[in-house]
């Protein structure tokens, strides 16, 4: 009972380790919400001049980055490797080459330092991101994960347990962000430049689609409406006329926050979730934020996001996810290989 | 002095174990699995097979290029991982310079070449050099096309020893070209090798005097840094 009790008091550190895109970062966590320190190297102006991520280039500036990341988290958390309880890696989804330097160092670091091995779920480190702020939330609770690659609805029943009640069938809500950005020339990644256009703008000025598919269906669609707005500026470039690209980043931004805010809605409605949880990088946008923290008060319903700059790729995510895996035991081995194509659990009817 | 080698930058995974460059322990896998999975448990299984605890190690010596670019990556990034826990020194060396050591007091030219895809080679040239002890590269690691290697060795009269990774894929189109010329060695000899990456850890250790740099060796860029240049240069001739 006794050494229980001391085993409880024991403070527990993880260092959470991300390289499946185009940040190099590490973390190290104490007790699953105190976030020691915190590195990022982002290859955000590298890849600049070729118009987006470029595989191979990744690689190579995660091989020189890697260990000065990790070397400088370690020192300003004031940590030595063997006081580490575990490291926890993202072993996909994500570009393959990058993910390994990753996988590859995490392992060396834990195997040298005789400390456990975790692999982490991207998309689930972007979740758990929320349980830095609130290690307490109830289960079962709903997520709405929306980035650049990703818009789920997920039915979290305990820690790593989860179904997936909804998808985007074609574009993720980020990746619609990014392509009218582009074309309304207000920059990459499109969530800021909208977001901020949007401030002085109508939403609404044009009256875009809401795509709510078949009737409950928790689905979503975001390619009709990238459709509409890019033929809304065809038509206008064609006559002539010079559209307001406030009142466009508004309008098209507030579709789509209603397809989001009604979805969560309706999934909320039908499941016994008292919490939902906003994650990915669409979670930065502060507008999606304040409509769908209305609409849970109005629901009676608890509403939790992480603070912005963790809902971008970063390694804290990583190490909360990992740290609910360490307290599971739930431990990779050796042989743990990046996965490049990895999913989330099927989908499954409420 | 001991040390480990760690070499993942051709299709084998090899690592061997040595104290002041003699050879104690060395593993070798040639099969269809990814360094990514094998390299952990084979170095467990090598340390606790000779009994050696990973603290023992005064430095690690990694193979940093030119081959695979993910091999390269995952040997460097593993040997860094476990030096920067265990505060120790990395050693880079060429996977080329390390292989020349298969010719170990061959008379003959050793000529090295490794499969860069692309119908290219990454190869260099050496001679054994007795006072040294040691291959001596006069001709340095580059990227060529097997065609333009084999007519340059054709054009020379001495034989030529070959070995990499390449060899046994152009076994057939060298020596028709090279004729009693191509000296192959066995695969257990032509191979990448624990026994030859020690070697040339343990020269380089003694000839730097320490740590000796671990920055990826490709020799080539990426595709697209290539193609943007190309890009870049042909805006620049349009009058």
């Amino acid at each position: 009972m006794k050494r229980a009790l001391a085993e409880e008091k024991k403070d527990r550190y993880i260092l959470g380790i991300e390289t499946s895109c185009d940040e190099t970062a590490a973390a190290v966590l104490k007790n699953g919400t105190e976030l020691l320190s915190q590195v990022i190297a982002s290859q955000i102006d590298t890849h600049q001049r070729y118009g987006g991520v470029v595989p191979e280039i990744a690689s190579r500036e995660h091989a020189v980055h890697f260990a000065p990341v990790v070397e400088e988290a370690m020192r300003r958390a004031r940590l030595s490797f063997p006081q580490l309880s575990a490291v926890a890696v993202t072993y996909g989804p994500g570009l393959v080459g990058s993910l390994l330097v990753g996988v590859a160092g995490a392992k060396a670091i834990a195997y040298a330092a005789k400390v456990p091995l975790i692999g982490v779920h991207h998309l689930e480190g972007h979740i758990y991101a929320n349980f830095l702020r609130r290690s307490d939330v109830a289960f079962p609770f709903l997520a709405l994960l929306v980035s650049g690659g990703h818009t789920h609805l997920l039915l979290f029943e305990a820690h790593g347990r989860y179904h997936i009640l909804g998808r985007t069938r074609d574009d993720a809500a980020g990746e619609a962000f990014d392509k009218i950005s582009r074309t309304l020339g207000l920059g990459y990644p499109g969530g800021p430049g909208i977001e901020k256009a949007a401030l002085t703008g109508k939403d609404t000025a044009f009256a875009f689609p809401r795509a709510m598919l078949e009737a409950g269906s928790l689905d979503f669609s975001f390619s009709g409406l990238k459709s509409a707005v890019l033929n809304t500026c065809n038509t206008a470039a064609m006559k002539g006329e010079s559209l307001n690209t406030p009142d466009l980043a508004a309008s098209f931004q507030q579709a789509v926050i209603d397809v989001l805010v009604r979805k969560s809605v309706l999934a909320l409605k039908r499941t016994q979730a008292q919490t939902l949880l906003l994650a990915g990088g669409v979670a930065a946008n502060q507008a999606l934020r304040s409509q769908l923290a209305r609409a849970m008060a109005a629901l009676g319903v608890e509403f939790v996001c992480p603070e912005p700059a963790l809902c971008t790729d970063n390694a804290a995510m990583i190490a909360v996810a990992g740290y609910y895996h360490y307290l599971a035991g739930d431990f990779a081995p050796w042989t743990l290989n990046a996965v490049p194509g990895l999913v989330l659990s099927q989908p499954c009817s409420v | 002095m001991k040390f480990l080698t760690i070499d993942t930058t051709t299709k084998v995974t090899a690592l061997a174990l040595s104290e002041d460059g003699s050879l104690v322990g060395e593993s070798f896998l040639h099969i269809d699995k990814t360094h990514s999975e094998r390299l952990v448990p084979m170095l467990d299984h090598l340390l606790s097979a000779a009994g050696w605890e990973l603290s023992v190690l005064d430095f690690i010596g990694v193979i940093r290029g030119p081959g695979s670019f993910t091999g390269i990556r995952i040997g460097l990034a593993t040997a860094q991982g476990l030096a920067q826990v265990l505060k120790i020194p990395l050693v880079g060396v060429l996977s080329l310079d390390a292989l020349a050591w298969a010719a170990c007091k061959r008379p003959e030219e050793v000529v090295v070449i490794l499969d860069a895809r692309k119908n290219e080679w990454y190869s260099a040239s050496y001679r054994w050099n007795e006072a040294g002890q040691g291959p001596e590269c006069f001709v340095p690691a580059r990227a060529i096309q097997p065609q333009e290697l084999l007519a340059e060795l054709n054009a020379g009269r001495d034989p030529v020893w070959l070995v990499g990774d390449a060899v046994a894929k152009a076994e057939e189109a060298i020596r028709s070209f090279l004729g009693s010329k191509a000296l192959i060695p066995p695969d257990f000899i032509r191979l990448p090798r624990g026994a030859y990456a020690v070697r040339e850890v343990w020269r380089q250790w003694r000839q730097s005097g320490g740590a000796a740099a671990v920055t990826p060796f490709y020799i080539r860029r990426s595709e697209a840094e290539v193609n943007w240049v190309k890009k870049q240069e042909g805006l620049r001739n349009i009058p």
